[in-house]
């Protein structure tokens, strides 16, 4: 193997989870605690600025840094909302300059929306808490570990990634519509993205789930939901467009005619015609062949290999052997 | 066999070889690349970008309607039609974004969100 540039990476699911938390009200820090530990954080607690800073220097980097807006610079200051350096914003400037790429959340509760939240230009991407229920804490959390994961994704499993997009947009045909497999792992991405907040417009990651994994099920879901749409779009005509005359010179209109729920004739002919190219590509490779031919009979990938009493290394090294006549055939 | 069947079949050897990507141990799919003619760490970090700029995406689309007032939930963000579409909690005006280009488009970008404009002067007046 080919020596790696990048450190080593471990799997996201295995990696421990760390929090600060930056909270001097006791009812908000056991909150925030327990929403914490709750989605498995290890949470370390300061009471004002000061000894978080410490804390930060101490033990970072953290997975999440979670600071009041109003939090007090040390133990016994008053917390003075109208002043115009407020701590927790100068904590949060200082973990940033310290650690660039450390994710923090800023809790401000006494703003209505993140736009209401004055604070420098260098902070304007750090995300905002402005309710205390779980939801959106939770929510801000999940994009820190998505944002963590596509960080830690090996070369190999980025690959794998980059290959299983590539087969499902060929496997589209025209229904992909031009879109190439970066379209399809955007969408994946995005899809995760979204469900960090929303499981129904979105597709919640679950952290049980290897996130190469959850990603091919998020881009085989979107391609079976583009399948479905561009199978049923039909292009709008005026009747008289498609009027035809029948053999003995009568005008048809399409309407005359009642759809058959079987597959057209022609299509039929068709995928067997494409079936038999695909078949005849492996004429000289009797193991490809038999697993295409399994594929095309509806026997799954163990049923294949019990049929033709090949191993798991075999089958694997028999579909990248059709993988790679099949990829060279299309770059033709 | 029935037409079902007939007509996946090919959606089928697609899948099995999309999933046999997956199956692939780590050194066999760095070879393969490597075989194609491609540096793999390359195309790695290419497929990484590709992900960061989706991420990239989204932010951009906050912060531009962040600077102009604007407050969607991202809770809303539908899928629509190769993009997504949502609206502003606070004046009602609707945005949408493109999933392969970027690009922006809607009316809550033409301008300040007037909602929030007329709460801040409203503010204003009372100091």
């Amino acid at each position: 193997m080919a020596s790696s540039p990048l450190p080593p990476t471990r799997s996201i699911t295995a990696s421990p989870k760390s929090a600060l938390l930056v909270e001097n009200d006791e009812s908000l820090s056991n909150c925030f605690r327990r929403h914490l530990e709750r989605d498995g954080y290890v949470v370390r607690t300061a009471l004002n600025t000061q000894e978080g800073l410490r804390l930060f220097c101490d033990f970072k980097p953290f997975n999440v840094v979670l600071i009041d807006y109003y939090a007090p610079r040390s133990n016994g200051d008053k917390i003075d909302c109208l002043a115009p350096q407020v701590h927790g914003v100068q904590l949060a400037m200082a973990v940033r300059n310290l650690a660039p790429l450390q994710g923090i959340i800023i809790a401000a509760l006494d703003f209505q929306g993140e736009a209401d939240v004055p604070r420098p230009r260098e902070l304007m991407q750090v995300s905002l808490l402005t309710e205390t229920g779980n939801g959106q804490l939770r929510g801000l959390l999940e994009k820190m570990e998505v944002d963590r994961a596509i960080k830690a994704l090996t070369p190999p499993e980025l690959l794998k990634l980059q290959k299983f997009a590539e087969r499902l947009v060929r496997g589209l045909g025209r229904r992909a519509r031009g879109a190439d497999w970066e379209d399809l792992l955007r969408e994946a991405f995005l899809r995760t993205w979204i469900g960090a907040e929303s499981r129904q417009n979105g597709r919640h990651w679950n952290k049980k789930v290897d996130f190469v994994r959850h990603l091919t099920w998020a881009m085989r879901s979107i391609c079976d939901s583009w399948k479905r749409q561009r199978s049923n779009e039909r292009e709008t005509y005026l009747i008289s467009e498609l009027s035809t005359l029948d053999a003995e010179g009568r005008e048809r209109t399409p309407l005359d005619y009642i759809a058959s729920r079987r597959a057209p004739a022609d299509q039929q002919l068709i995928d067997r015609e494409e079936e038999d190219q695909v078949l005849a590509l492996f004429n000289d490779d009797l193991e490809a062949k038999q697993v295409l031919r399994g594929l095309i009979d509806g026997l799954t990938n163990s049923q294949i290999k019990e049929k033709y009493r090949f191993d798991e290394k075999r089958y694997v090294a028999i579909t990248r052997r059709i993988r790679k006549l099949l990829g060279n055939r299309a770059q033709a | 066999m029935t037409d079902k069947n007939n007509n996946d079949h090919l959606a089928r050897i697609t899948n099995e070889l999309a999933d046999s990507v997956l199956m692939l141990p780590d050194e066999a799919i760095l070879e393969e690349i490597s075989e194609a003619g491609a540096d793999p760490y390359e195309e790695a970090e290419y497929t990484r970008s590709v992900l960061r700029d989706a991420f990239q995406l989204l932010e951009n689309v906050a912060r531009r309607l962040l600077s102009l007032g604007h407050n969607v939930n991202p809770k809303y963000w539908q899928p629509r039609r190769g993009g997504y579409h949502n609206d502003c909690l606070e004046c009602g005006s609707s945005v949408s974004f493109t999933t392969a280009t970027g690009e922006m488009s809607g009316e809550a970008l033409h301008g300040r969100c007037p909602a929030r404009d007329h709460v801040i002067r409203r503010q204003a007046s009372r100091k």
